[in-house]
């Protein structure tokens, strides 16, 4: 009797365990009942470090929207984690990310090497890439790839779009590139030259430097020699800073034009003293005092949980590269799974955020936005905006 | 082209100099690469900055009280990092001053950020002299007489003085210099003060000229250290030739040759050098006799 009732519970136990089993393995990795885990790794130190403030924003985004309850019903665990902009750290992280914490997704995380080196490992193990590298570079969406959100506008777009401006806009017809000497620099690059072939021109100087290079006198002067009424400037702050001190001296004074990279207008008049002053950029994001009502809502929150932190480009840009995120995951539902979520995303249709520009995601397209405009940097560091939204990608 | 290419290498081969000056004063009393050099004066640099920015410290003030930190800066890292080690190795000691490096890069980006400033400076970086048509910014110009006067003084300081000679004698047998009543502990001590100093101008100097951020010297030692190798380990007056004509070389190969290649020029130089003649330009090769 013993024996049977004994046999039975194993039975019975056996049973119940065939039966929670499917249960938990149908278990979303980064998915609870009450939270979301989220990671980031960004620059928090090394040379790339300015650009870590991204990162640090994102975490101002989340605890704002926790504060206003979560996402149904789920609070977002933020993970950040200094890369140095150092890839195999990155990739290191990147195995933490998924094998250890067991995050649902990534957002941000700056950086074409960096963000190259775990776009793979990231698909293999279906992790949702949202705002990915948070750069325009084309390597997020060739080939296409479905765990990939950018939100970036491309900077052979972006660069072309620019130099159609010169061109159409202000007749200047004799331009030349300075870039860094790596695939942000070399799509800025390519964009001049598209659009110089279409019209039957040649860039007149392309000009590189290396991150590392600290002297930019010979540079400053192949620019001048090469008679350029305008330069493309697709580098770092310090570089662009830099090319513009040692082009005043030799009394070089081209009208020059950057990227939205470069668009933290009170930085750059501050370490250029004021040289700045000027420049054309693209600016596909809203300025940092927009009386737009979620950036209102976000100066607030910078106020309340982390005032010390200066409230500049890079830094709110970590807000809005969070926003598609926050978005898809009020889309998904409750029932919150890789796969719903990327249907949800695809809904996106001319969705505006803080971000500015519309961003459309569809099944076959995840380039999130098409459109920027061009602003100049006043001699206060503020920006006045010269066009309206450009169809910039087709 | 080519006088403004050399009057802007002489410009950047100034600065080179200065740093390659304070490495070379640890380098001729103890036989230590300081890789903290860099990190070391950038962080001598932020003290400046913080105190016109933050205290409205007038600009000749502040320039005094970095020199005293720095000074302060050179003797702790020898006092607290240096003499404590057990038994050293001038091997172990050179790694030592790299993990100090990476204490000082992670300390300056958690009190001041990564963010770039401008270090206010009473010379103009754009405002420019004009030599028969070549034109030198004024802190490039003033940069270049600094450098000169530093090396005069540290080589009168060297040659005349009896902390110098001491400083020397420390270098090439501290046994014999101990027996010999010199307190070689102190004279050590003393040699990183004053080295720490240097490179604070030098620090200071190149963040006027770009920009001040915490990988600020991270180019400039590497071009110093080449300067350094090029004119002579142990030379002070190979430091500014050494300077100088790296920095006309790398312009010049930017300016003729390639851009792209430009920075790897001083790596070239140095390899080219330790094969061809590892004491420099300027120096008497040293044999160590066991």
């Amino acid at each position: 009797m013993v024996k049977r009732n004994l046999g039975l519970i194993c039975l019975l136990t056996l049973a119940a365990f065939l039966m929670t089993a499917p249960v938990s393995a149908q278990q979303v990795r980064g998915v609870t009942d009450t939270e979301i885990l989220i990671g980031q790794t960004g620059p928090q130190t090394g040379p790339a470090a300015a650009w870590g403030a991204v990162a640090r924003g994102s975490g101002l985004f989340f605890k704002g929207i926790n504060d206003e309850g979560g996402i149904h019903g789920r609070k977002i665990k933020y993970f950040l984690r200094d890369d140095g902009y150092q890839p195999a750290k990155t990739k290191a992280i990147g195995t933490e990310f998924v094998e250890q914490i067991g995050i649902f997704g990534v957002v941000g995380c700056v950086g074409v090497g960096p963000g190259m080196s775990v776009r793979d490992y990231y698909t293999e193990n279906k992790v949702l890439m949202v705002s990915f590298g948070c750069s325009g570079v084309t390597n997020w969406i060739q080939p296409f790839n479905r765990y990939i959100f950018p939100v970036y506008q491309l900077y052979v777009d972006e660069a072309k779009a620019l130099t159609r401006y010169f061109y159409e806009n202000m007749k200047l017809t004799k331009v030349a590139v300075f870039y860094q000497n790596d695939d942000y620099g070399k799509q800025g690059l390519e964009g001049v030259e598209r659009y110089e072939k279409e019209k039957g021109l040649k860039v007149v100087a392309a000009v590189s430097a290396e991150v590392t290079d600290r002297d930019l006198s010979s540079h400053a002067l192949k620019l001048k020699n090469s008679g350029a009424e305008a330069v493309v400037l697709w580098a770092m702050p310090t570089h662009g800073a830099l090319l513009l001190a040692e082009c005043a001296k030799i009394g070089y004074k081209p009208q020059w034009g950057t990227s939205s990279t470069l668009s933290d207008g009170p930085l750059m008049m501050q370490i250029t003293k004021g040289l700045w002053a000027g420049m054309i950029n693209s600016f596909p994001i809203e300025p940092p005092d927009s009386n737009n009502p979620l950036m209102v809502k976000y100066r607030a929150w910078h106020q309340k949980y982390e005032p010390n932190e200066r409230w500049g480009t890079f830094y709110y840009s970590g807000c809005l590269y969070a926003e598609p995120l926050a978005e898809g995951l009020r889309r998904a539902g409750r029932n919150l799974t890789p796969e719903t979520f990327i249907k949800a995303m695809e809904t996106i249709r001319d969705w505006r955020g803080a971000i500015g520009a519309p961003i459309t995601f569809t099944p076959t397209d995840h380039q999130g936005t098409r459109d920027t405009r061009f602003a100049q940097v006043q001699p206060d560091g503020s920006m006045k905006i010269l066009t309206d939204w450009i169809r910039i990608t087709k | 082209m080519l006088g403004q290419l050399i009057v802007s290498g002489l410009a950047v081969g100034a600065c080179y100099s200065l740093l390659a000056l304070a490495m070379v004063i640890i380098y001729k009393t103890s036989d230590v690469l300081n890789f903290a050099q860099g990190e070391m004066a950038m962080i001598s640099t932020y003290v400046a900055f913080t105190l016109m920015e933050s205290y409205h410290v007038p600009f000749q003030w502040a320039v005094i009280f970095t020199f005293l930190f720095a000074i302060l800066l050179g003797a702790f890292f020898e006092l607290v990092f240096l003499r404590q080690a057990k038994d050293p190795t001038v091997l172990g000691l050179i790694i030592i001053t790299l993990g100090f490096e990476m204490i000082l890069m992670g300390f300056a980006g958690w009190k001041w950020g990564p963010d770039q400033r401008s270090l206010a400076f009473p010379v103009s970086n754009i405002e420019t002299y004009n030599f028969f048509g070549l034109v030198m910014s004024k802190i490039n110009f003033w940069t270049i007489v600094i450098s000169l006067v530093l090396m005069f003084i540290l080589f009168l300081f060297f040659r005349y003085t009896k902390v110098g000679i001491a400083m020397r004698a420390t270098q090439q047998n501290q046994l014999a210099a101990r027996v010999m009543g010199i307190r070689t502990k102190w004279i050590l001590s003393f040699t990183w003060a004053i080295s720490s100093m240097v490179g604070a101008v030098a620090g200071m100097l190149i963040a006027a000229l770009g920009v001040l951020d915490p990988p600020m010297m991270m180019d400039p030692l590497m071009k110093s250290f080449a300067s350094a190798v090029l004119g002579g380990m142990t030379s002070l007056p190979g430091t500014a030739v050494g300077g100088a004509m790296l920095g006309i070389i790398e312009n010049l190969f930017g300016g003729y040759v390639s851009l792209s290649f430009k920075s790897v020029v001083a790596f070239a130089i140095i390899v080219l050098m330790l094969c061809i003649k590892p004491s420099g330009l300027l120096a008497k090769h040293y044999v160590k006799k066991v």
